[in-house]
């Protein structure tokens, strides 16, 4: 068996195909790849064989074509990036992941740099209609924290990201990372319901540290490995002689044209590890 | 209400002549600014809304709630106000240029009704989504100003229609007796005009051009006493000081309707009015058409004016009021007498709904424009000549089928073509539910313009802000996703006609187009079934086989546009949409529970929860102790309902009972 090679698996801009921007966003990240697959296999040619190809070690899903980018100015756009670091994944590999996931941003939108980068961590969640104080966070999932989180910065100071964001992230888990970070983050992207419950002590600990509080309404879990192998299977001609697929990481990226309000390109990439011999 | 140029106007017989001069030299001032603002790009989204105010006047001794016509006076109060001035705001001629976002002040300007007055932030809002929420501040903000400026026993309220406008005695402060010459109406006097010259013009004018009085019946509502059927007690039959009393002995008054003569009744209309900037022609083309088939739902869900002329009818709206009031078209315009002296026969008043879509965007399909419009032929030749493409020519040669109604001697000698001012003067008499707006000069700051126009106005400054802050978020979501809502602009039409009827809110049912996203590709495989690399499968998309047009709408409730439908192929809703929308960009936690408010009274509005102010104010009348159950507002139900609505709009009625069944108060 040949050792796990990654697979990137790209939606493309979804902003405009449709009802999947309706669902919550691991129903939109599956729906998006689905549309995306289906469209790339409607388009293959005599000469183009194949949807999917190899570059380096890395094969694309569908395979990259040459992207639009952006139809304006770079200074005309937010973008926001955002790093879903996915469970049973070491975090050794987070820096990797972290530059790995942004390139291919980078590369899709044709940009130099994005505004804000917002990371994730796996199994930790916020409900704001939790009213118990947070848990105390281990001293394990701190130093995990700081040690992904020196990734961002080394980002920040070579220019490829602006600002640097958390989420989920309460006053217990922040007061405990902050001391460890140099550059402060700018954001803590919380998910709100319908209800507008924030605790207290959190709008006034994010006031003090001039953190931005921002919404989402991502789900805890983006991309389970039983959901992607799911999707796979239903390529089975394509997918069907792979091993165990292991999704590493996801990554969510919006440019919005600032002054307008206005969403110009919206999409998911997603990295798995597999068996990959029949690929 | 456009251009308030000063000089002497010409009355109709005298402006005729020059009809086609102004016309043609409006179109030559359009050109010029197209040819050079056509180009133009990335200007950013500035908004503004414009809501406009009754100003009553209570009489406490004899518990009386009548019209303030001191609409001048407040105007010249505000204006002198060293305070305001500094700050930048006031009237509009007194406004200093640089304002810093978040010190604007309000500006107020004069309306048709000198009972009225409207008032703009004094900045438009930024595109920011934080921006949203310095909206209701700004319009209370305004209402608390205005109020500065009156006297104590007068205050703005924002009612669509004063309830007893037009009724047999006393309703204006101080009273004056109908039937003066202008209007030369049978219900109200011509002092309740704005006697700024262009307005008492306006309304002889149209009167002149039209050869009548024009004509408003609104079925009554026929309620438990009501005389059956019902005619119209307040009609006098017997005057004979003008031609135009003979109007209703030749049977202008309707049985079973509440008949009105004058333009005060529609233009008296107080409305909730939002224009945006776009980045682009191409943009606010875009938005045009996308937002014409939203106009009757909008209008059905703010609906705020049931009662006219002391009667409750059975209509929610005001929109076919003002429509019928400016209505110049003479009987052969009208399709009563063969042509003769007129060009054309015109389906529509002045003030309508949308004709025409305008934009060149790919979902667009002819079949949409299936209304067969006149156009100035000849006017429509020069803009195609002048560079300027077919749907948009065609847009302007029909709004130029009018005659300007009020020409000013002055304008006719200094005429530049650098102005815009023969332009405007068909382009903003020409009240449809949408208004595309040219930047006012080639040289301006200021891009090209869509207003939304068909909503009323509502009692507090909480919906009002709602209501506008739904339209521009629908905007960014509609050219975000793409969105497509074409129906065929004759449905659109027919969706206005149903959306004054009594409760159309939760018991009728509009067209609506079923699939708003973009199209996606043909030949999609079915899902679930392999892809074969290299198999035989086709080449290049192909777009979606079109089928028929009427395929693509259904008739849906307003519950259903705005909240959905079930199952995964029922339409999404309209709030869905935008709330997928927020999720999409950065927003504070503040922000977004802001705006889930707003949201809020919107879903609730179109599900039921809460009542339109409509409904609203014909249960108050009705369950009003004093009612008789006869369909009349008397001067007592009238004085509460006022005076309920200034406690509404004075902190949503904090301390009452009365916001319940309007909204949930915070």
């Amino acid at each position: 068996m040949s050792p796990p090679s990654s697979i990137v698996f790209r939606t493309g801009n979804i902003i405009t195909t449709g009802r999947t921007s309706l669902e919550k966003s691991n129903q939109e990240l599956l729906n998006s790849l689905r549309q995306n697959f289906e469209d790339a296999a409607s388009r293959v040619t005599s000469e183009q064989p194949s949807w999917i190809e190899a570059e380096g070690d890395t094969v694309y899903v569908p395979r990259i074509e040459e992207p639009d980018g952006l139809s304006e100015e770079r200074t005309e756009y937010d973008i926001t990036v955002k790093l879903f670091y996915l469970p049973g994944v070491s975090v050794s590999r987070r820096k990797d992941h972290t530059r790995e996931a942004l390139q291919n941003v980078l590369r899709e939108l044709r940009v130099p740099s994005i505004d804000l980068l917002i990371i994730s961590f796996p199994n930790i969640s916020f409900d704001a209609e939790d009213h118990s104080p947070d848990t105390e966070p281990t001293q394990e999932e701190v130093d995990e924290w700081a040690e992904t989180y020196q990734a961002l910065e080394a980002l920040q100071l070579e220019g490829q990201i602006k600002r640097i964001g958390l989420s989920e992230f309460g006053v217990a888990r922040l007061v405990k990372l902050l001391p460890r970070t140099s550059i402060k983050p700018s954001v803590d992207q919380i998910n709100v319901r319908d209800c507008c419950v924030v605790p207290k002590p959190l709008i006034q600990f994010a006031r003090e540290q001039k953190i931005e509080l921002l919404t989402h309404n991502d789900c805890t879990n983006i991309l389970p490995s039983s959901a992607l192998q799911g999707l796979l299977q239903e390529n089975h001609a394509v997918f069907g002689g792979l091993g165990n697929i292991n999704p590493q990481w996801v990554v969510k990226y919006t440019a919005v044209i600032q002054d307008r309000g206005v969403v110009e390109n919206k999409g998911y990439f997603a990295m798995a590890e597999a068996e990959a011999d029949r690929l | 209400m456009g251009l308030l140029s000063l000089g002497t106007p010409l009355t109709w017989e005298e402006a005729r002549p020059y009809a086609d001069l102004v016309r043609e030299r409006g179109i030559e001032q359009l050109l010029n600014i197209w040819k050079k603002a056509k180009s133009k790009e990335r200007d950013i989204l500035l908004w503004g809304d414009e809501i406009e105010y009754l100003v009553v006047s209570y009489d406490e001794d004899s518990k009386d709630a009548r019209l303030s016509l001191r609409q001048a006076e407040i105007l010249k109060d505000l204006a002198h106000d060293e305070e305001l001035r500094k700050a930048g705001g006031c009237v509009p001629s007194l406004q200093e240029i640089n304002q810093k976002p978040g010190q604007r002040v309000p500006t107020f300007h004069a309306e048709y009704g000198r009972f009225m007055l409207e008032a703009t932030p004094g900045a438009p809002y930024g595109g920011m989504l934080r921006d949203l929420l310095t909206v209701e501040p700004d319009m209370k903000k305004r209402r608390v100003i205005a109020k500065q400026h009156m006297t104590n026993n007068e205050t703005p309220i924002t009612m669509t229609s004063f309830p007893r406008l037009g009724v047999p005695g006393p309703f204006t402060q101080p009273y004056y007796p109908p039937h003066g010459p202008i209007a030369r109406s049978i219900f109200v006097p011509d002092e309740i005009i704005n006697p700024h010259i262009r307005f008492p013009t306006l309304t002889a004018n149209i009167r002149s051009r039209r050869g009548s009085k024009v004509c408003i019946n609104l079925p009554v509502f026929y309620d438990e006493k009501t005389p059956n059927p019902f005619k119209d007690p307040t009609v006098q039959y017997d005057l004979s000081d003008y031609p135009e009393d003979g109007d209703v002995r030749n049977g202008a008054a309707k049985d079973g309707h509440v008949y009105m003569d004058a333009m005060g009744f529609g233009m008296g209309s107080c409305c909730l009015q939002i224009t945006f900037q776009a980045k682009n022609i191409s943009e606010a083309r875009t938005l045009y058409d996308q937002l014409c088939p939203l106009g009757p739902i909008m209008l059905a869900l703010s609906a705020a004016s049931p009662i006219f002329k002391g009667y409750l009818t059975d209509i929610d709206c005001r929109w076919n009021i003002i429509s019928g009031a400016v209505d110049d078209r003479t009987e052969e315009e009208r399709g009563l007498k063969p042509l003769n002296e007129n060009k054309y026969v015109i389906p529509k008043s002045r003030y309508d709904s949308v004709s025409t879509y305008i934009s060149q965007d790919p979902g667009f399909r002819p079949e949409y424009n299936d209304v067969d419009i006149h156009q100035n032929l000849p006017l429509k030749q020069q803009l195609l000549d002048g560079g300027m493409d077919e749907p948009l020519a065609k847009h302007f040669a029909h709004l130029f089928i009018r005659d300007p109604l009020v020409i000013f001697s002055e304008s006719i000698k200094n005429y530049l073509v650098e102005n815009n001012d023969n332009f405007e003067n068909i382009q903003s008499t020409n009240w449809q539910h949408m208004r595309f707006k040219p930047p006012p000069s080639a040289e301006d700051a200021i891009g090209w313009r869509v207003e939304f126009r068909s909503m009323e106005v509502q009692l507090t400054d909480f919906e009002n802000a709602a209501f506008s802050i739904f339209i521009v978020l629908l905007t960014r979501t509609i050219l975000s996703y793409g969105l497509n809502f074409y129906i065929p602009i004759s449905k659109v039409s027919e969706n206005m006609e149903t959306a004054h009827r009594r409760d159309a809110v939760l018991s009728e049912k509009f067209y609506f187009r079923k699939q708003v996203f973009p199209p996606r590709y043909a030949n999609r495989s079915g899902k679930g079934t392999s892809v074969s690399p290299g198999g035989s499968m086709s080449n290049t998309p192909k777009p979606v086989e079109l089928g028929p047009v009427e395929d693509e709408y259904c008739l849906m409730t307003i519950n259903e546009i705005m909240n959905g439908q079930p199952g995964p192929d029922g339409f999404p809703g309209l709030i869905s949409m935008i709330e997928s929308y927020l999720n999409s960009v950065n927003v504070d936690v503040e922000t977004r529970c802001e705006l889930a408010r707003y949201l809020d009274l919107i879903r609730k509005r179109s599900n039921g929860t809460w009542e339109t102010a409509a409904t609203w104010i014909r249960n108050f009348v009705r369950s009003h102790p004093e009612y008789e159950k006869d369909s009349r507002v008397s001067v007592a139900v009238n004085y509460d309902l006022i005076k309920a609505a200034e406690t509404l709009g004075n902190g949503e009625g904090k301390g009452t009972s009365l916001w319940k069944g309007l909204f949930e108060k915070r």
